[in-house]
């Protein structure tokens, strides 16, 4: 089952074209999916890797990333990662056929939302099970489907955070090492205050003692 | 200053909390289970709770995102402490954007914090001694008047004596209670719109009026004395009223002259000179003509002093700032605005906004006098002395007949002295008993605020946004003073010619209450902007510098949004909670033998067909049809199919869709199956001999079918609904109509359909409702359905394809109207305003979600909506007040917008200045809305009684506070001077009448219009306009698109005004008559009608032939420019005296007296009486 499907720019995470997700249908609330697909989109750049799977509790977001457009959706685990990559290459040929040159040019969001048409009937081809297997081609062209990366849906959106965590760590970690430094010159200084004392203590009374006793 | 509060509120995270902005979201919506939806209408309303600062679950929603209405505690917490530098930045938050706005920062002119104009505290003048005895006011030269007045007095208690006791007791009772009683108890707009029209809990606690109570027992008396009198309805009987002879004019000796002289009515030519030393002779001319004002002001009185002070180096200022432009403007003028004006409009005009005028602060009288021509020509009283300056621009728009000899003539002093007191157009005192023609020959135009001519310029359209009172009084005690409601009446998806569209990615708004920049923002530098609402200080991102009009840099005030104030923004994707849903359209059909009877199946099939290609919408467009009788059916339009397919659910207790998909389906692609089912479906039906009508379960499933992506869905209906849930059973008694003292059932039976639109609303679903039918269709209850989710009514009573020829093209072409018309989905309206106002109650058709939060599923063009406000906080500091109102919709092709109204109003701090920029028209489709409120939640009469006393205590303030000298008659101000007909015309409207037999749908159909149309549209449907046609001629006539359309004069909604030598017609919105006289201009007939003669004028003809003469040209094309002005389709019918729409006709010839109603006479003398008790 795919649930929500996303077009969008790579550059600004600028949304180009989605399908409207079916809430009633599906019987669940995806609004937090889709909020999380936003922030996705967001942090994506071109470095990251192309193709990658990420989990989200019992959903998987599968991306393609290519000529500067990525294509996001959002199925079931239990929906067969290969069919999803399928998909998602159809919807990339056939919105780079149709919107290539326009892509750099958009402005506001959703420029092509007129492809939701093309999104929908790709997805009932792609979730009947039945035309499915009229799909032979994927069992051939994606073979390498094993080697796509698998990452988690928490980690990657707080990668960032979790680095800035590290940061603050390390800074709360030398800033109690330098209160360590200067305790531990203060203990100093007081030691060696202390041992002057004693020994002119000592030699103090060895003075007077040899100034009593001894004259 | 309060502005600390501001501060301090910001840094509770705020930008959390409105990081959504409008968008709010409708998945917040759907999470808070029942609850919302619990909340009932009544309570979103309270304004009690608006004031709550958590109602259930507040959390999820923006909810404090609009300060006046939201948590105000944070207000005060900072009094003291202000964390910018408070002084420079206020004089400047009402000035324009200037390009060097340090420069304009007078620190004198903004501390002491006046009112933007002063007007010298005219409202109490020490009332001279000849005044004092408010009936006499010059003994020599008004002892004929006052003879006539007693005359007149003695007149009207005359016909009562006649007739026995119960007549006698409701005169008695109406003098009874003191004069303190009507105001104190009454349902007065002041408190009214809180506590009275507004608030169904709080008008149950009120205690009946008493005085209500007494004009309910008068209309017995008036009955019993028109009875007495053999008169025919709509003569009156000159005896009784001489005034109201048929000539119309008034009467030759009028007893009251010094009212009269003003409007420049012939007979008073002379009068002028005569009366002038009736003026209060000392105090106030001679205290302004001396140089030093503020001293010589001090002995006016404490309230003008305290007014005065802050004027006069404020004048100082700006004569020093530009020197050149006062030579120009003559003597500069006195408020705070005037250098910022000075400079900006250099050009040395000789008229400028009068309110440079009028307060010379530093020249002798002499020099006033020549040197301030416009002044002169105003129209004056010496009598009123009333606030001024203002308003003198505004004297040019109300077109009285010529004014009269201008005060000019006389000697300089005395010319000084009237110069100083000029009175305003819009203050001069009319008495409503003496002077006839009132109403003006053209179209009424709304007030202009009192603005500087350089924010007047920019300032929203009145016909997009529009308030009941141009000028804001300052404080909730000045309001309820005035006794007049405050509100608004927006238009905000008006279709307009030019709109500028703004792309960016940021939309800059304040931070604090989210308010978008607009033209009355001020620019502290070129890095920040102070709020318009709020008053917070706002940086100026960036991109804003740029200016991509003029592709300059560094310009922020330069830029659109900063110098219109209707724009629409391209939201950026934040706008958004999903994809911007595609146009989606179902048709919901009745089928049942009822409906096919009517024939209307034919008439919307091919509708449909004829505009399916201009159905606004993208490639993604759909559409879908259920058509019901006492079984729904599905038609499954898949594409592939080679035709429709036909899915019968027979199941209408527990509803489903027989297929998930398919039964909505793109246009575009399925278009030829669309096509088909359209040519087949008037037949396919056209045997059926099932009367039962499941309405209710159809509902349920065309909602089930939209509510994945919203959209709209139309339902025909053409009967009672009578199976499944939501049937209704008819609760008219048609024998009950005319006589019943009170109508009931005009609140809904069922709350099913309201809680259906709600679940609608829900999932940005709209319903709109065509109710075709004969027979009682529960309108009240049906009409929920678009109410709460934002939809329209349109209602047919008695369609029927062949015996009703007229309704059948009526409804063809707003059908058409319909279909092709602009439309915004999944939408939201946010109204908000200066910080001390508060919203509390909105009218139209729509959802409240939250405080000031409306939810739209659907927006259209021909919505209007009005809200009712009130004065929370003191807005002395102020000298302008801004409103905005934010659209935010997807459009049919898939781009999510935001169009935003800003309105700009200024404060003002004397009655004189609150009446002088009262919108009459405003204010009577305000009242309409609350009364059709008052009379759902309390009854009619109570709605009824409740805007009579609107009228009565209006001018009983008015009488009060701002007239000086107290005349006999009914004086009202000029520019209320209609609103005692539009109160009439409502009593007499088909919402409220009683008496006549009126249909309950009729009825509630006209409440529905009353509170959903825009004022321009309802205006006709109160006070139609009656022209005469059959002598048109081209002079003063529009050229538009080459067409030449004649202008004939606006005449009076009475048969006196009628002749059977002539033709009239009659706009009544959406129906006109054109009534022909029985010894009409053979030549009209002819040439017009293309008919020989009187007599072969068919009985329903509702077409005017297409004649090759100048006459039938002339004719159609100001009925044609007529019905042009407006989005729905007006139906034109030709009537004789023998038609039997000529009683409709009759019915909306208000000024006449019916069997049951008060003519405008009577009316008067009512209202006289209850305002001099």
């Amino acid at each position: 089952m795919i649930l929500l499907t996303t077009i969008a720019r790579v550059a600004d995470g600028l949304p180009l074209a989605a399908s409207i997700q079916e809430d009633e249908q599906s019987g669940r609330d995806l609004q937090p999916y889709h909020s999380q697909a936003k922030q996705l989109l967001r942090k994506l750049t071109a470095q990251s890797p192309d193709r990658c799977t990420l989990e989200a509790e019992d959903m998987n977001f599968h991306y393609l990333m290519a000529q500067g457009v990525c294509y996001l959706c959002l199925c079931e685990n239990s929906f067969p990662k290969k069919l999803a990559f399928a998909y998602l290459e159809d919807l990339h040929n056939e919105f780079y056929d149709q919107y290539r040159r326009k892509v750099s040019s958009a402005t506001r969001p959703y420029s092509f939302i007129e492809f939701d048409t093309y999104i929908q009937k790709a997805k009932k081809t792609y979730i009947d099970s039945r035309t499915r297997r009229n799909l032979g081609s994927i069992h051939s062209e994606l073979q390498d489907v094993q080697r796509i990366m698998v990452a988690n849906i928490e980690d990657v959106l707080q990668r960032g955070e979790s680095l800035s965590a590290l940061d603050t760590k390390a800074s709360n970690l030398s800033s109690l090492s330098k209160k360590y430094r200067s305790d531990a010159k203060y203990l100093n200084t007081r030691s060696t205050y202390a041992k002057v004392a004693a020994v002119a203590v000592f030699f103090i009374t060895l003075i007077i003692y040899l100034r009593f006793w001894w004259l | 200053m309060s502005t600390a509060g501001f501060n301090s509120q910001n840094g509770t995270g705020s930008g959390q909390v409105y990081a959504n902005g409008p968008s709010q979201n409708p998945p917040a919506l759907q999470q808070l289970p029942g609850v919302g939806y619990g909340m009932t209408h009544q309570q979103t309303y309270n304004p009690m709770q608006a004031k709550v600062p958590a109602p259930p679950g507040p959390g999820l929603y923006p909810f404090g995102a609009h300060q006046p209405v939201a948590p105000v505690s944070s207000y005060q917490t900072g009094q003291t402490l202000s964390s910018y530098t408070a002084p420079p930045s206020q004089s400047l938050l009402t000035r324009p954007p200037l390009g060097t706005p340090p420069s304009h920062t007078p620190p004198q002119s903004a501390s002491p914090s006046p009112g933007p104009r002063l007007p010298p505290a005219q409202g109490t003048p020490p009332p001279p001694p000849v005044s004092s005895n408010s009936y006499y006011p010059n003994p020599q030269q008004q002892q004929q008047q006052q003879q006539q007045q007693q005359q007149q007095q003695q007149q009207q208690p005359q016909p009562q004596q006649p007739p026995p006791p119960p007549m006698a007791q409701p005169w008695q009772y109406n003098t009874a209670p003191p004069p303190v009683g009507p105001p104190t108890s009454m349902t007065a707009p002041p408190r009214g719109p809180v506590a009275n029209h507004v608030n169904p809990a709080s008008s149950l606690t009120v205690p009946p009026p008493p005085s209500s109570a007494a004009y309910v027992s008068a209309p017995p008396g008036q009955q019993l004395r028109s009875a007495a009198q053999p008169s025919v309805p709509g003569m009156p009987p000159s005896s009784l009223h001489p005034y109201a002879q048929p000539g119309s004019a008034p009467p030759p000796v009028n007893p009251m002259a010094p009212h009269s002289y003003q409007t420049g009515i012939a007979p008073y030519v002379g009068a002028p000179p005569a009366m002038k030393p009736t003026p209060p002779p000392t105090g106030l001319p001679v205290a302004r003509a001396t140089p030093p004002p503020p001293k010589a002001d001090a002995q006016c009185g404490a309230a003008l002093n305290s007014v005065q002070s802050p004027t006069e180096p404020d004048s100082q200022e700006g004569d020093i700032e530009c020197p050149g432009a006062v030579a120009g403007n003559g003597p500069p003028a006195s408020n705070s605005y005037n250098h910022v004006d000075n400079t900006m409009a250099v050009p040395p005009q000789p008229g400028p906004p009068g309110r440079h005028l009028g307060h010379y602060p530093s020249l002798p009288p002499g020099y006033q006098n020549t040197s301030a021509p416009p002044n002169a020509t105003s129209t004056a009283h010496p009598a009123i002395q009333s606030a001024t300056q203002p308003y003198t621009h505004a004297a040019q728009r109300y077109q009285q007949p010529p004014a009269g000899p201008g005060p000019a003539q006389l000697s300089p002093s005395l010319a000084a002295m009237s110069l100083q007191s000029s009175t305003p157009e819009a203050l001069r005192v009319v008495n409503l008993l003496q002077e006839r023609n009132l109403l003006p020959t053209g179209p009424i135009s709304a007030p202009t605020p009192c603005l500087p001519q350089d924010l007047q310029k920019i300032n929203c359209s009145p016909e997009v946004f529009r308030c009941t009172l141009t000028s804001i009084p300052q404080n909730q005690s000045l309001l309820s003073k005035a006794k007049m409601p405050l509100g608004l009446l927006l238009h905000p998806f008006k279709d307009l010619s030019q709109l500028p569209v703004v792309t960016s990615s940021t939309i800059v708004r304040c931070r604090s209450c989210r308010t978008y920049i607009n033209p009355f923002v001020s620019f502290l530098d070129q890095r920040r902007w102070k709020c318009n609402l709020c008053y917070r200080v706002n940086d100026v991102p960036e991109e804003f510098m740029y200016n991509p009009v003029s592709r300059s840099y560094g310009e922020p005030h330069k830029r659109p949004e900063v110098q219109n104030a209707t724009i629409e923004f391209i939201a950026p994707s934040e706008y958004m909670l999903r994809p911007p849903q595609p146009a989606v359209y179902l048709f919901v059909l009745d089928v049942s033998h009822n409906a096919l009877e009517t024939g209307y199946l034919n008439v919307f099939c091919q509708s449909l067909l004829d505009n399916i290609n201009a159905l606004p919408g993208d490639s993604r467009t759909k559409v879908g049809f259920i058509t019901f009788d006492s079984t729904i059916h599905f038609y499954n339009l898949q594409e592939g199919l080679s035709q429709p397919q036909m899915l019968i659910v027979s199941d209408i207790e527990d509803i489903f869709l027989p297929t998930p998909d398919s039964l909505l389906v793109n246009l575009n692609e399925c278009k030829e199956l669309v096509q088909d089912l359209l040519k087949s479906l008037p037949t396919l039906f056209e045997k059926t001999m099932e009367t039962q009508s499941a309405l209710g379960p159809a509902l349920q499933a065309a909602f089930k079918l939209l509510s994945p992506t919203g959209g709209r869905m139309s339902v025909f209906q053409t009967q009672l609904p009578n199976l499944g849930v939501g049937a209704l059973q008819s609760r008219e008694d048609p024998n009950q109509r005319a006589s019943a003292k009170d109508i009931q059932h005009l609140s809904p039976a069922t709350d099913f359909y309201k809680k259906l639109a709600l679940d609608c609303s829900g999932q940005q679903v709209a319903v709109d409702l065509f109710l075709l039918s004969a027979r009682y269709c529960d309108l009240a209850s049906l009409g929920c359905i678009s109410r709460y989710s934002a939809g329209s009514v349109y209602y047919y009573p008695s369609y029927h394809h062949q015996h009703n020829p007229a309704q059948v093209e009526r409804f063809q072409k707003d059908l058409k109207r319909y279909l092709t018309r602009k439309i915004g989905f999944e939408a939201v309206m946010r109204i908000r305003c200066t910080k001390g106002l508060s919203i509390h109650t909105f009218h139209g058709n729509f959802f409240v979600r939250s405080t000031d939060l409306l939810s739209l599923p659907n927006v259209n063009p021909d919505a209007g909506f009005a809200v009712q406000m009130s004065i929370e906080e003191n807005l002395d500091d102020m000298q302008v007040v801004s409103f905005q109102a934010a659209l935010l919709y997807t459009s049919s092709k898939g781009e999510r917008r935001i169009r935003v109204h800003t309105l700009c109003l200024p404060v003002v701090n004397s009655m004189s200045d609150i009446f002088a920029g009262a919108d009459v028209q405003a204010i009577a489709g305000l009242l309409a809305c609350m009364a059709v409120d008052r009379s759902v939640s309390a009854s009619l009469s109570d709605a009824r009684d409740a805007m009579t006393n609107a009228a009565i205590d209006s001018l009983m303030s008015y009488r009060q506070s701002v007239l000086t000298i107290q005349q006999p008659g009914l004086l009202a101000p000029a520019c209320l001077r209609l609103f005692p007909l539009y109160i009439l015309a409502l009593l007499k409207q088909r919402a409220f009448r009683t008496g006549t037999s009126t249909r309950l749908d009729d009825r509630v159909f006209a409440m529905c219009q009353l509170k959903y149309q825009p004022l321009v549209y309802s205006m006709l449907m109160i006070h139609p306009a009656l022209y005469r046609v059959d002598d048109l001629t081209d002079e003063g006539a529009l050229n538009i698109n080459e067409r030449t359309i004649p202008q004939p004069r606006v005449l009076q909604l009475s048969v006196e005004k009628l002749s059977r030598e002539a033709a009239f017609l009659m706009d009544a919105g959406t129906v006109m008559y054109l009534w022909i006289g029985r010894n009409c201009n053979p030549n009209f007939l002819t040439q017009v009608l293309g008919v020989p003669s009187y007599a072969a004028v068919p009985d329903n003809l509702y077409l005017l032939p297409e004649l090759d003469t100048a006459e039938s040209q002339r004719t159609r094309a100001f009925i044609g420019w007529l019905k042009d002005q407006r989005p729905f389709f007006p139906s034109l019918h030709v009537i004789r005296d023998e038609s039997q729409l000529k009683a409709s006709f009759m019915q909306n010839m208000i000024e006449d007296r019916t069997e049951s109603a008060l003519s405008y006479y009577e009316f008067l003398l009512h209202l006289q009486q209850q305002i001099s008790k």
